[in-house]
Formats: C-alpha cells, structure tokens, sequence
C-alpha cells in the first residue's frame, strides 16, 4: 500500500518541484533585470554626476585649462608650483583653517554642553531642541543677511548693545582681525542645532543603570560625565567632527555675503578656498588652476578626516 | 542623566540664554522687513515697527523681481526632491533587499562620494553644462541635484527594517518587483520619504554656488542667489532685503514646522543633515 501510494504520489511532487525550480529560476531572473533596470541608470548617472567630475578635478589640476581656449597643454604640476606662491591663496587656505578650527572647536563644544545639560531638564528638551534648530533650517544666504544687519558699523545692535557696556563702535565686518570671528558666530549660530539634536540621540542611549552604579560608588557628577557618559559618546563625538570640518572647511556663501564685493559694499575681503576656486574657476576660467586648489581642498579635507579617524580611535 | 539641582538650574539659564541667542536675530530681522526706512536708521532702533508697513514687500516682490526668483526656486528645489526620492528609494531598496555581485564595493563607491562637497568636483560640472549649451537653464540648476548619496544610504536603512517576509508573501501571490516597490516599500517607508524629501527640498533650495556659477541672465536667479547679489549692491537698504531674507526663510520654516517629527526621527536614526 505505502510502496503503491509512493509510486502514485512520487510522480507529480518530482513535477511539482521541477515547476518550482523552474519558477524559481524565472523569479531570480526577474530579480536580477529588476535589478539591472533599476540600478542601473541610478549608478550611470553617480558615474557621470559625482565619480567622473571628481576624476576629472584631479586630471584637469595638471592641465593649462581655460574653457574658452582650445589649447589646453599639459603642464605637469605648475599649477601647484604657481598655489604656494600665489599669496591670496595661501591666506585662503590659513583664513579657512582658522575660520573651521574655531568654528568646529566651539560649535562642538558648546552643542555637547547644551546636549548634556538638556538630559537634566528633559521634558523641557524637546521645545528647546526645537528653538535651537530654527537656525539649522535657515538657509546660509538669509542668515548671512540676517546679521550683517546686526553687524551694521552704524545702526547694527550689535554694536548699539555693546554700547551699553561701555565698549566703543566696532567695524565687525570691517577690521581684517574682527571678520574672522564675526563669521565663526554666524556659523555657530547656524550650525549649533544641529549637533545639539545630533548628541542628544547619543546621550538618550547612556544606559541609565551605568550612571546609577557609578553614582551608587560614589562618582561625583563631573566623574560621571567625564568616565561614563563621554567615552560611550566616542562614535558619534567623531561623527560630528567629521561633519562639521567637511561643512566649515566649504565655506563660502557667508563669506561672500558678508565680504567686501565688487560694487564696493564696504567691508574686508576675506578669502576662504572656496571663493579662491569661485574666482579663478569661474570669473577669471582658470580652470586647471581652479583645479588644482579644488584638489588642495579635497586633500586638507580627506587628511583632516583622517587624522580625526586616527584620534578617536579606539585604544 | 544628572539630576543636581546645580545642574539643573545651570541648563535653565544656558539653554534659556541660547535660545535667545538662536531666535533673536529672527525676531529683529522680522520686525525689520516691516519697518519704514527712516525708522529702521532710528538711533537707539524701536524693537517692533511703529507703523508697519509692506512697503518693503512690495518693492523686493515686484520692482526686484523675486517672485520670479521664488518661482525658480521652487521648479528647482521640487525638481530635485521628486528626483531624489525616486532614485533614493529605488536605490535604497535595491541595496537593501538583494543580493547581486559587486554589491558591497558600488555602495562602497557611492558612500564614498557622500564625504566630497559640490565646490570640489564643481568645476567639472560646469564644462559639461558649458559644452551641452545649457547655461542659464532649469535643467542645468537641477543636474547636480537629481541623485544624493546620503539618500541612498538613508533610504537604505529605512528599507532594512521592512520584514522580508513581506516582500516574499507578495512575490509569492504573483507580484512584481517594481509592484513590491512601488505598493509596499514605498508605503511602509513613508516617514523616512517624507524626512527625505524635506532635506532635499530645502538643500536645493538653500543651495548658493551651483546657481551663482551657472546662472548670468536675471530671469533665472534663485532667491538665494537674488537676495546675496541684491545686498552687495554699493547701497544696501536692509528694509527690502530683510523682507526677501524673510521670504527665503518662511518656506523652510512652514515645511520644519509641518513635518518635525519625520525630520526629528530622521536625524534620530541616521544623522540625517538639516
């Protein structure tokens, strides 16, 4: 009986799954064009919109480049040679680290103090979160706007404000030692939020048993914060590092604002290396030379993360 | 985490100081779009306008043309958005429920272009643009827009949390792939879209560079590239452009505002940029 039902049965379960394997085969096909169609154009255009012109960056840096000119010789690394004595690109390049290690010290900084300070009041976290990242919504364009007004030598609160305490008028946009810092409060300003809401995620993932042990022994609450809750908060400490040099060392749209501008708007030029690659790139079409300083760019950029990866290395 | 009274007062007062510090300069700047221009040149200034008037409005609207830079603004910074959803979401899913060669290496390459900034590979771009003739054109505002690579890994991980299960059960009742996507994963992974779509909404919008580089005749200016070329005439009247800086704000406010939570659950997952 049961060698009889086998001989029934066997026939079509062997079919069965024949048909299975085959269907199977059709939806691993299918899979595979799915993926193919779909991905496909999605990395053509990655290839043709990030990796090519990021490729070509680096090729047209070692190139006489100027788009209007047919000729277009090779010259090797002149194009670098000519950046260490171009003056206004070596203050750039200064002008742009100053700008983005104080900008990053004290964005950071301050953001970690407020995020902590935040986990003693936290039902009132979230709306002071909220007020916080007003500014990180702005765009750079309106907020630049926003306090060259307050910066105003004349009718600007800033210095009507400072007036109260006795501190004489200052051209904040004016002083070639003052731009430096009026810019580095600009993107405090903009940039504290951000980092604000960004620490408070790491920070709600402190087990909370962790504290109450370590206060059970006896820590004080500096101890707490400097041997429980700031090593856990390794990763995403490096993270915003990472995030806020990318951000401050591309910084441009501030500076154009709020410097001094062809028309004669009355205020100290300060360059930073983006505004080099705008001018020589796009106003005089230097292009290879553009593109040597974009490399540069790139190279402080990807040295800078990796010194940071290096730091914050786990020991 | 710390809950001494020390402490806690000391979080009052500083947050309470930084608030004021992160919303003041909205406030004056505000109170200045409504301002009359001899009340804005008042020594010692009135904090809220007399009279206030729309006059500066008016004259940033019309006689400077920013509704036409608005308008501009929007074709592009929406442009962008339908873009990156699209390609992030299809992206993501791809990357996030199968498995093909090569898989790991091209969201290698992908990832890796995300720490590389627009100004650096800028130039390149450019003479693409340049050598198509297409300058001063929507299409060439939007081109560098259309893909984001934090997209991807975004939608990526939103996708992750999606059961296979899911996706296998409507395979099995005879569905695409395509329907899978567009029926299920793109439903299921509405919040993260709408996070998504908000931060490439107003990175398009805010974006400054892109169009001051490839943008000559006045009828296709951004409202960023309008109101930072309209305040660096030899004479700036902070009415006017305060009302324009006003204008460029508000429709990132009202969209933060709208979909907060989404945007506050995005940053909370993956660091999702503001």
């Amino acid at each position: 009986m049961s060698i009889a039902s086998g001989q029934v049965l066997s026939p079509p379960t062997s079919a069965r799954r024949g048909r299975l394997a085959t269907s199977l085969a059709r939806l691993r096909r299918q899979h595979i064009l799915f993926v193919l169609a779909t991905l496909g154009p999605i990395l053509l255009l990655f290839g043709v919109i990030r990796v090519y012109p990021i490729l070509e960056t680096i090729r047209l840096s070692f190139y006489n480049y100027h788009i209007t000119q047919l000729r277009r010789p090779f010259i090797g690394l002149e194009n670098y040679a000519r950046l260490l004595d171009d003056d206004s690109f070596l203050t750039a390049l200064l002008n742009t680290a100053q700008f983005s290690a104080l900008s990053v010290v004290i964005t950071l900084t301050l953001a970690l103090a407020v995020a902590i300070l935040l986990r003693s009041i936290e039902r009132a976290a979230p709306g002071f979160e909220l007020l916080f990242y007003i500014p990180v919504v702005t765009p750079w364009v309106p907020a630049a706007v926003i306090w060259k007004w307050i910066y105003d030598p004349m009718y600007g609160v800033l210095n009507l404000g400072l007036s109260l305490f006795g501190v004489p008028r200052l051209g904040w946009l004016q002083e070639p030692n003052l731009i430096v810092y009026a810019i580095v409060l600009v993107s405090v300003w903009k940039l504290l939020g951000y980092f604000v809401v960004i620490y408070g995620v790491g920070l709600r993932g402190v087990p909370e048993e962790l504290l109450e042990a370590a206060e059970l022994d006896g820590a004080t609450a500096w101890q707490r914060l400097v041997h429980v809750v700031l090593p856990l908060m390794r990763p995403i400490i490096l993270f915003s590092v990472v995030i806020c040099t990318i951000v401050c060392f591309n910084v441009f749209a501030p500076v154009y604002v709020l410097t001094a501008s062809a028309q004669g708007a009355p205020a100290y030029d300060f360059k930073v290396l983006v505004g080099e690659i705008y001018q020589n790139g796009f106003v005089f079409y230097h292009m290879g030379y553009a593109g040597a300083e974009c490399v540069v760019l790139l190279l402080c950029v990807l040295s800078l993360i990796a010194v940071q990866l290096l730091a914050f290395r786990e020991r | 985490m710390f809950r001494e009274k020390g402490v806690r007062i000391a979080a009052w007062v500083v947050c309470s100081v930084l608030a004021c510090f992160a919303v003041a300069p909205f406030v004056w700047v505000i109170a200045t779009a409504f301002k009359t221009p001899a009340e804005i040149n008042l020594q010692p200034p009135d904090f809220l306008p007399a009279q206030p008037t729309l006059e500066n409005f008016h004259r940033i609207l019309h006689d400077e043309h920013f509704l036409r830079y608005i308008g501009n603004s929007l074709v592009i910074a929406l442009g962008s958005m339908v873009s990156i959803l699209f390609t992030s979401s299809l992206a993501g899913f791809v990357f996030a429920k199968y498995r093909f060669p090569l898989r790991g290496l091209l969201f290698l390459v992908i990832l890796a272009t995300a720490i590389i900034p627009l100004e650096a590979y800028m130039i390149p771009l450019y003479i693409m643009v340049f050598k198509a003739r297409m300058l001063n054109s929507y299409a060439a505002l939007i081109f560098p827009m259309v893909i984001m690579t934090f997209g991807v890994f975004f939608m990526r991980q939103v996708i992750m949390g999606i059961p296979d299960e899911l996706l296998e059960a409507a395979r099995i009742d005879g569905a695409s792939e395509f329907w899978i996507y567009s029926r299920i994963v793109l439903h299921l992974a509405k919040s993260g879209m709408m996070a998504l779509g908000v931060f490439a909404f107003s990175e398009a919008w805010a974006n400054f560079i892109w169009p001051l580089v490839i943008v000559s005749s006045k009828d296709m200016y951004t409202t960023e590239l309008g109101l930072a070329v309209y305040q660096r005439q030899f004479f700036t009247e902070y009415g006017p452009v305060s009302a324009g800086a006003v204008i460029s704000i508000v429709p990132m406010l009202l969209v933060f505002a709208l979909l907060r939570r989404h945007i506050m659950q995005g940053i909370a997952t993956t660091g999702l940029k503001g």
